[in-house]
């Protein structure tokens, strides 16, 4: 069950790097005022959020050996399927924060001569971190907890380990252990996320006015 | 000795979709620099509106627009960079846009920041400081571009009447330093003493047109009449 829970951490850990960053083009692209680049993006956001994960998980581990002829790890597909699938909820994630901050900073922003970019990296996304904060760690719990669908492909993560344990040894003692585990991992988490909570309230009102 | 034209619009108009009438309505206007212009006239009158066509907020429908150097806007709501301390909101724009040391644009930053009277609120966050605080540190960063103009879009209309006041003395101190300004206003006292010129808009047309006493003492238009009448009577 180690074994099962490193490869759990791992998968975890992945995909949070990857579909974090990859959710901020699909986020910006929604806005696009380009249409092809908006549709897409819209597109992409509809199906992954609109079809199960297990669906997805097999379409891919399949999708390279059947279509392609190209033989996949369980564990490349599922890191695969994972990012793709995450950075559509976080691309929704954000342009929801992006959208909710007041015009006056963009018009504050153009009348000062920022460019676009400068806007977007320096006034827009920094106010739109608070914002996205408790939503995106809501994602990264159930992300923990969604780990466990990869089982059904050859992986040996937390949730195939205490499968196979609770086979072997006939005992419910495994399921409690791996639901401690999971736990540990979404308290560590959520502690985090405090942290980072405290780190973006600092210019906040420190008086009332 | 004829000053230079820093401003000059022609034939303005600009239209909103979805309304029929025009927010801004064939417009000609121009201005000197180191001239102060007041615009005054009921809500919706188009006078804002105007103003942010001078610095592209708008974009205008049809007209010309020709501009010598940049514009500074100060807006009815501050709009400071909230998760910016008030010196990172006035050096942010020199320092990224005009690519200045950012050591010049600190001790810049330190005189505009004298200059509204907030020196020791440099550290601070918007969320920190009063209104009128805010917006003395907005009119701090919008003069650290040095704009060849000012634009102030009803900037003290957000604020409680007892603290228009320190915003406005700022800007009358800018005025004595010759500052080219255009101010949208509804503060009647401030245009009759500041402004050099007073334009009276109304449905997106200049209705009138003239010196402080001409537009406060001598009224000729009805709509204008009307207008100060009602101020009056707040």
């Amino acid at each position: 069950m180690l074994e099962g829970s490193v490869m759990t951490v791992k998968l975890f850990v992945i995909t949070l790097v990857l579909s974090l960053p990859l959710g901020l083009p699909f986020a910006l692209g929604s806005n696009s005022r380009i249409l092809p680049v908006k549709a897409l993006c819209r597109a992409y956001v509809w199906i992954f959020r609109g079809t199960p994960l297990l669906l997805q998980l097999f379409f891919f581990y399949f999708f390279f050996p059947l279509v392609l002829g190209l033989q996949i790890s369980g564990f490349a597909a599922a890191v695969l399927t994972y990012v793709l699938n995450y950075a559509a909820y976080f691309a929704e994630i954000y342009r929801g924060g992006i959208n909710s901050i007041d015009k006056g900073q963009y018009e504050a922003a153009h009348a000062l001569g920022l460019s676009r970019r400068q806007t977007m990296l320096d006034i827009i996304m920094p106010q739109t971190m608070k914002a996205i904060l408790p939503p995106v760690v809501n994602e990264a719990i159930t992300l923990v907890k969604d780990t466990a669908l990869a089982s059904t492909l050859p992986i040996v993560e937390l949730m195939k380990a205490t499968n196979s344990a609770v086979n072997g040894t006939t005992s419910m003692i495994p399921f409690f252990c791996a639901a401690a585990i999971y736990l540990i991992m979404t308290f560590v988490l959520t502690v985090l996320a405090g942290r980072l909570e405290k780190y973006f309230k600092r210019y906040d009102a420190k008086e009332e006015w | 000795m004829e000053r230079e034209t820093v401003l000059e619009m022609k034939n303005i108009v600009k239209e909103y979709e979805g309304s029929e009438a025009r927010a801004v309505d064939n417009v000609n206007f121009s201005m000197k620099k180191g001239e102060i212009v007041a615009i005054i006239g009921p809500s919706g009158s188009g006078k804002s509106t105007l103003l942010r066509c001078i610095n592209g907020l708008n974009k205008v429908t049809s007209g010309e627009i020709k501009l010598k150097g940049d514009t500074g806007m100060v807006f009815q709501h501050f709009n400071l960079f909230p998760h910016m301390t008030c010196m990172e909101n006035i050096t942010y724009a020199p320092v990224k846009v005009k690519k200045k040391d950012r050591k010049a644009a600190e001790e810049k930053a330190m005189e505009l920041l004298d200059l509204v009277g907030l020196a020791n609120k440099k550290d601070m966050y918007p969320a920190q400081i009063s209104g009128g605080q805010k917006q003395r540190i907005a009119i701090a960063r919008a003069l650290a571009m040095e704009p060849e103009i000012m634009l102030f879009d009803e900037a003290t209309s957000a604020l409680d009447p007892e603290i228009t006041g320190e915003v406005l003395n700022v800007m009358k101190k800018l005025a004595r330093a010759h500052t080219t300004m255009i101010v949208v206003t509804h503060e009647m006292g401030f245009a009759r003493e500041v402004a050099d010129r007073v334009l009276f808009m109304d449905h997106g047309v200049i209705v009138e047109e003239g010196t402080p006493e001409e537009i406060f003492d001598n009224p000729k238009s009805e709509r204008l009449k009307a207008f100060l009448g009602a101020m009056l009577r707040a």
